[in-house]
């Protein structure tokens, strides 16, 4: 018979009478004890051991436990303050006998819960009785904690557990397992055998010299765990966005680029946003403490501001609503990236734009909201609009239809809707892919004429928005995105949250 | 966006349809935009609805649009009103802040506590939305009954009221939920109602108020008089509304006109004379007849309604469609010959229809926009994705590679975590101690200003992580933001790589390795001269200096930096702007 080294080990330090401990082989074979139950495993395997596994509680002494073992428990120490100040007599007051017994801190209320809980006496209105027939000198949890010390065995559960409760001792379990030689090892001892010379690694000098001929591999545990490795990753809003983006951009989209801070004008005014509109307000904005920008497009200006007080073409009406230039020019963070394709229809971003175009965004936008399980003050706001001469609202629903799918998420209902900034507008809904409830899932329209005109577009404008977070929180099922989006985050979530692609 | 709670019996019976189950009303009441949001502990259906229609804020516009969405009803409707008994005189002491008002007389109408519940509803979301918190316009609705109208001038014989200004402390009055006379100043300082809206009147040397024979009776925009107080078995009403704008608060008194109506109430006018010497609106004069039930027209193309609509349509069809959007509309012969152009009629409720296309969108949830069938636009264009984020893309490619887990913090931090913590001040030559950005009045003082830098962030994330299994290696690319008045914005911008090693042993050349592994990624090279900065430890901190640019720092986190944020082990870090990698 051939075994590897460590097998053969194990098998001349084991007996057939007498079980032996997987730690005492370790000492004898000078294998470690993991290497010992690996060999151990595979010899029961061949017949040649039996492996017999018993739990062994062992209990540990806290440091707590220590103190006592020097001082005195405190209920002890405290019962024989009371009978030197003779309690056992007539009631002494608490404070007398916690300043003759010497207790302090937190020490003073586990005396008084155990004196009482163990008989020792009563207390009543801050007077202590102690009870001359207690006998604290037997006192078992003193004489477990010194029966600990010494090493040697409590067997009294009910004690222990009672001492856990008190944290004076932490019980832990570990597996013991317990070698013994069957009759087929005996004889096979015998017999001779003979050691297979087995390596741990392959080494470069082997591969070199061909050694690697003549030797055999030790086994691994193959099944076994290995030490967890975290990996860099993407973060998860991240991997959503690129999903989005690479979908837009399969359909055509162009992506936009501009700034957080920005002027109201842009942000608002050139939407047809009335300003005193409520979206407008303190309540709702980020103004900044920067001065107003003053380079905005003059002409463009006097277009939006005509359009807000007279309205566009021959029957337009303007909102009954103050506008000022100061307004349009404050800086605030914006409140939707719209802002965004507001410099780009107006050509401010770069070239003038002729149709058709396929614009999109997946930038971060600023309301001033209350942090919640669903709400952020910043989140990701999916943008995309189409340029084109005479688009419909089916080619509206047709484009969003075809986006949405992408995502698993068919059917989608349009509600009429209103916006200030599109004509028609609606709210998407959507029926979620797990709950199959009806969830709105963004918010369209065409851009209102008097939102183009001033731009200089003389064609249509579809446009449409939508909460990356919530487009993330229907794919992943998360129930509070504060986990996920910012300084709040748990990296264990963002460690462990499965890949979607 | 409001809510508003109707009782589904009280629209079986305004609409006339008993037979509509609740959810029956749900699907049409989707299609009219109005999402149901819930029921109410009384059974009322609570319907989320767009600020648009106002006109819809109460069950009895909720009921007039279902009738004409059902054909039950069609075409413009506009109440016949009788002629004016009643004089509301604008006094020259009215505050120039607030100087307009208009009214009407709403006689015999049929109330009950359902009806009034519903009217006071209707007011309250009206104040809350049109009414801009009644800073524009403020509704007050009195029992005519208990009105004693005062003859101004002797000659003109017919009752009175009078819109005025009031010194703080002058007149004083009972107000509604109280049960002793207050001056305009005490009902601001101690009445529930005048503290919410005390803000309204800040600045004001007279107080707006109007007058009757007996005296103040109501104060607006804040409360008003018990005296006139309407009750359940009221029959003739007195509305008024004051405010900064004419068009804005006769277009609310319309649609409470309407609704009035709806409860068989048979609408009066009212004569409004202003003062010679108070500036009335240039557009309407000094003397209106209200309320003003004049009907507008627009007009609109049929190509231009079956190019948006992408469908096609007849006239008759067309015609039909806006009948029962309760508009009228008529073929406009005038119009040049290229193609038939509508003229269409609008009812006095509607405050939202301002330009043509708002007609499109009541053609389209009259012929049902879920009835439409989507089609893919036939557009070719061709997608891509901006440098700058490409650029983005690739360096956090690269992090992630080199071990790093990516994070998304806000862009949005506190002064205190950004500066006060990393043990530097602001404006101060060292990196992140730009300018700050700041929101002014903000509700948080954990959101106070742009972030300058993102080692704030990540070292706040550490900081709420120590429960977590180490190491933690984390990057960040992300927003970081100064004051720069040399932008177009005032604000600079960028965008910054910030990175930490926390761990036992985590050290300067752990960080300098990641850091050249990245910078050898973009072809570019990294020098690191030693410097000198608050949030690293001395002599274990350089310049990033990248192709001969100075654009960030590295070294190992401060101790006091580490305390500062409750961590028991060293970080070793780095940050530097994106665009260097270019």
């Amino acid at each position: 018979m051939r075994l590897p080294d460590s097998q053969l080990a194990v098998l001349e330090a084991a007996s057939a009478t007498d079980p032996t401990a997987v730690d005492r082989l370790a000492d004898e074979t000078d294998l470690d004890p993991a290497a010992v139950t690996r060999a151990a495993f595979d010899l029961r395997d061949e017949g040649l051991v039996t492996v017999d596994e018993t739990t062994d509680t062992s209990a540990e002494l806290t440091e707590e436990a220590h103190e006592y073992l020097d001082d005195g428990l405190p209920e002890v120490r405290l019962y024989k303050a009371a009978i030197e100040a003779g309690a056992d007599d007539k009631p002494v007051s608490m404070g007398q006998l916690i300043g003759a017994s010497g207790l302090g801190g937190p020490q003073v209320d586990i005396a008084l819960s155990n004196f009482a809980r163990k008989g020792y006496g009563s207390i009543d209105s801050g007077e202590v009785t102690a009870d001359p027939d207690a006998d604290p000198d037997s006192d078992p949890e003193a004489s477990a904690l010194e029966t600990l010390a010494a090493g040697e065995p409590v067997d009294d559960t009910d004690l222990l557990d009672q001492l856990e409760r008190r944290e004076l001792v932490e019980q832990s379990e570990r597996t013991v397992r317990k070698v013994t030689l069957t009759e087929k090892a005996v004889t096979a001892l015998m017999e001779g055998i003979e050691a297979a010379e087995t390596v741990d690694r392959l080494t470069p000098e082997m591969l070199t010299s061909g050694d690697w001929q003549d030797v055999e591999f030790a086994e691994y545990n193959v099944a076994a765990d290995a030490p967890s490795v975290e990996g860099g990753r993407k973060h998860i809003l991240r991997q959503t966005a690129d999903r989005v983006k690479d979908v837009l951009v399969g359909m055509g989209f162009d992506e936009m680029e501009g700034p957080h801070a920005d002027a109201d004008f842009w942000i608002n005014d050139c939407l047809f946003m009335p300003q005193d509109h409520p979206a407008r307000t303190h309540w709702d904005r980020f103004a900044l403490d920067v001065p107003p920008i003053q380079e905005l497009p003059d002409q463009l200006v006097d277009r939006v501001e005509s359009a807000h007080r007279e309205g566009v073409g021959e029957d337009g009406e303007g909102y009954h609503s103050p506008w000022s230039r100061d307004f349009a020019e404050a800086v605030a963070l914006r409140g939707h990236t719209t802002s965004l394709s507001m410099r780009y229809l107006s050509g401010f971003a770069g070239a003038d734009i002729e149709p058709p175009q396929r614009y999109f965004s997946v930038e971060k936008v600023y309301r001033n909201d209350t942090l919640d399980p669903t709400h952020l003050l910043e989140f990701f706001q999916i943008e995309g609009w189409v340029m084109a001469e005479d688009l419909s609202v089916r080619d509206l629903m047709g484009t969003f239809e075809e986006f949405y799918n992408q995502f698993g998420i068919t059917d989608i209902q349009f509600k009429p809707h209103y916006n200030p900034y599109t004509e028609p507008s609606f709210e998407l809904f959507g029926t979620h892919p797990t709950t199959g409830e009806l969830v709105e899932i963004g918010n369209s329209g065409m851009f209102r004429p008097e939102v183009l005109e001033p731009l200089g577009i003389e064609c249509d404008v579809m446009a449409w928005g939508l909460a990356l977070e919530r487009l993330l929180m229907l794919m992943y099922g998360f129930e509070d995105i504060r986990d996920v989006h910012g300084t709040l985050c748990d990296l264990e979530l963002l460690r462990e949250t499965e890949v979607v692609y | 966006m409001p809510v508003v709670d109707v009782d589904p019996d009280e629209l079986r019976e305004l609409t006339a349809h008993d037979e509509k189950s609740d959810d029956e009303l749900k699907d049409d009441l989707f299609n009219l935009g109005l999402e149901y949001e819930g029921e109410t502990e009384e059974g009322m259906m609570q319907l989320e609805f767009a600020p648009d229609r106002l006109d819809r804020l109460s069950v009895e516009g909720v009921a007039r649009s279902l009738r004409y969405q059902y054909g039950d009803d069609r075409g413009l409707y506009v109440p016949d009103t009788n002629d004016a008994d009643w004089t509301f005189h604008v006094d020259e002491s009215v505050p120039d802040e607030r100087p307009y008002v208009t009214g009407a007389i709403v006689r015999d109408v049929n109330l009950s506590e359902d009806a009034l519940d519903s009217l006071i509803q209707l007011q309250e979301k009206l104040h809350a939305t049109m009414g801009r918190k009644r800073a524009k316009a403020a509704i007050g609705i009195h029992d005519l009954t208990m009105v004693k109208g005062q003859a101004y001038d002797a000659d003109e014989g017919g009752p009175s009221i009078t819109y005025r200004g009031v010194d703080p402390e002058g007149d004083s009055f009972v107000p509604l939920d109280a049960d002793e006379e207050m001056t305009p100043a005490e009902v601001l300082d101690r009445h529930e109602t005048g503290t919410t809206y005390a803000d309204l009147l800040d600045g004001f040397d007279r107080y707006p108020a109007i007058y009757d024979q007996l005296g103040l009776f109501s104060f607006p925009p804040v409360i008003n008089g018990r005296r006139t107080e309407v009750e359940a078995e009221s029959r003739d009403l007195l509305i008024e509304l004051t405010g900064t704008d004419q068009w804005t608060i006769d277009h609310i008194c319309n649609v409470i006109c309407y609704a009035l109506s709806a409860r068989g109430g048979t609408i009066e006018d009212v004569d409004i004379e202003y003062d010679d010497a108070k500036g009335a609106d240039d557009e309407y004069g000094p003397n209106l007849v209200r309320p003003d039930f004049s009907v507008r027209t627009k007009h609109l193309s049929h190509d231009r309604i079956e190019t948006v609509l992408g469908v096609d349509l007849d006239q008759h069809t067309v015609l039909d469609l806006f009948e029962r959007s309760g508009l009228s509309a008529s073929v406009d012969d005038s119009a040049d010959a290229d193609g038939t152009v509508y003229e269409v009629e609008i009812p006095p409720y509607r405050v939202d229809v301002l330009h043509p296309m708002d007609l499109i969108d009541d053609l389209g949830r009259a012929y049902g926009f879920n009835e439409l069938e989507p089609r893919y636009p036939d557009v070719g264009t061709v997608g891509g994705r901006h440098e700058r984020t490409r650029l983005e893309d690739a360096a956090r490619a690269s992090l992630v590679g080199l071990g790093f887990e990516d994070l998304l913090n806000f862009h949005i931090i506190s002064g205190e975590a950004n500066y006060d913590r990393l043990g530097i001040e602001p404006g101060t030559d060292v990196v992140g101690a730009g300018d700050p950005v700041e929101i002014t009045g903000p509700y948080s003082e954990d959101y106070t200003q742009l972030r300058s830098w993102v080692l704030p962030s990540l070292l706040l994330v550490l900081e709420n992580n120590t429960h977590r299994a180490y190491p933690q290696e984390l990057a960040e690319i992300g927003l970081a933001a100064e004051v720069d008045e040399s932008e177009n914005t005032n604000v600079a911008e960028w965008r910054s790589i910030g990175a930490v090693i926390a761990r036992h042993d985590a050290t300067y050349e752990d960080a300098k390795a990641r850091l050249a592994a990245l910078c050898a990624d973009f072809d570019a090279t990294l020098e690191t001269p030693a410097t000198e900065h608050p949030s690293f430890i001395n002599g274990r901190v350089a310049d990033v200096v990248v192709d001969g640019d100075t654009v960030g720092v590295i070294g190992e986190i401060h101790p006091q930096v580490l305390v500062n944020h409750d961590l028991e082990l060293p970080v070793a870090a780095f940050e530097l702007r994106l665009d260097a990698l270019q």
